[in-house]
């Protein structure tokens, strides 16, 4: 396994702006459902560091759930095809204030499928919390209603986002100089 | 819905002392498995936040996955009956060295029967790190490989555990006040898996 030092780019976002972004996004969100009800949703895995760390800058009372999404047919889930829910949610969100919580986004058909499924199921409401938004790549138009950062169409990794399974432990975002790195074998 | 500050009797494990206790932990297991590889799995969802704030200080190379289980039946994944696995590993874990991260043991039966699920797969290595040991409960041994500290058998929420699935996102552990604690009325009937 290469150390990520031989194939990084740049960091694109440290990790004091990732901490203070969050604390930022959970204070809006905090004051957004003042007086309301929150289910907290996280798109395994890539979303995961993001949703624990901004679960903890929420502080109103709030329930957090998990979902994991795959894509029908080849490759990634980026792809146009269908989504494939591995894991659903526990909960029932009838009537509930839902936030989807993701790490990032870049098509954007993935977080369409899956707020269209989410909608058929009657929240009262349901908005979406995105820590990097790709905008160059949007092919689907979506409304965010939280961003954490616009980044470039490169190839990310830290926070959460993997290459090949690994540097989601990564407390910070950067891109990767894919000419200087190795697949794992 | 109840502040917490209603219902808490006691902070047990105080922030500061839960971060130490991680980075410990994160640098323990680094030099443990130094040179190797490592898969994390965490059985959601009480073990989200530790995992994450543990994966932070684990400098091996290392992936991270997710299992969710439920019980046959009808109650809470605590109950005897055999567990039903709701999401399965991404992973194979054939040849690698697996640690499984877990908020808190009490009973051991869950996780015994995790252990014994993941054994059939062969890891090269299979170890256990528990944020929270609640010895006093345990009805089956398991072995602890990675612990972050012993509690007595008192109702614990915060850090990832919930109450009737609120309050997670507390960043210390708590004790309970069960004297004022009011189980929101959607939880008094047949309790959801997990």
């Amino acid at each position: 396994m290469q150390d990520y030092t031989e194939f990084i780019d740049e960091i694109l976002v440290s990790e004091t702006s990732i901490q203070q972004r969050v604390r930022e996004l959970g204070e809006q969100i905090s004051r957004d459902y003042a007086g309301e009800m929150l289910l907290v949703v996280c798109v395994l895995r890539g979303g995961i560091t993001f949703a624990a760390d901004l679960t903890r800058q929420i502080s109103l009372p709030h329930e957090l759930d998990c979902m994991s999404l795959s894509s029908y047919g080849m490759g990634n889930y980026a792809s146009s095809g269908n989504v494939r829910v591995n894991l659903d949610l526990n909960v029932n969100i009838e009537g509930r204030n839902v936030l989807l919580v993701e790490d990032m986004i870049d098509s954007g058909r993935t977080l369409a499928h899956v707020l269209a499924m989410l909608r058929t199921r009657g929240p009262k409401s349901l908005k979406v919390c995105i820590l990097l938004d790709k905008k160059e790549r949007r092919e689907v138009p979506i409304t965010c209603d939280y961003i954490g950062f616009d980044v470039p169409d490169k190839y990310i990794f830290g926070y959460g986002i993997d290459i090949d399974e690994h540097f989601r432990h990564l407390p910070f975002i950067a891109s990767a100089d894919l000419s200087k790195y190795r697949k794992p074998v | 819905m109840q502040n917490y500050k209603d219902i808490l009797a006691e902070v047990l494990i105080d922030e500061k002392t839960l971060k130490n206790r991680v980075r410990d932990l994160g640098q323990q297991i680094s030099r443990d498995y130094i040179g190797e590889e490592l898969l994390l799995i965490c059985i959601l969802r009480g073990g989200v936040v530790f995992l994450v704030d543990l994966m932070r200080h684990i400098s091996v190379p290392h992936g991270v996955d997710f299992m969710a289980i439920a019980s046959y039946g009808v109650g809470a994944r605590s109950s005897t009956g055999n567990m039903r696995l709701t999401l399965d590993l991404q992973t194979n874990i054939e040849g690698k060295n697996v640690l499984l991260v877990e908020d808190i043991v009490d009973s051991g039966r869950t996780i015994s029967q995790v252990l014994q699920m993941l054994g059939t797969r062969h890891p090269r290595s299979l170890k256990v790190c528990a944020l929270l040991d609640k010895a006093s409960r345990r009805e089956v041994e398991v072995p602890i490989d990675y612990r972050g500290f012993d509690i007595a058998d008192k109702f614990v929420f915060g850090y990832g555990l919930d109450l009737d699935e609120l309050y997670r996102n507390l960043p210390f552990v708590g004790v309970v006040d069960s004297k004022r604690y009011k189980s929101p009325a959607r939880f008094l009937s047949a309790g959801e898996p997990e």
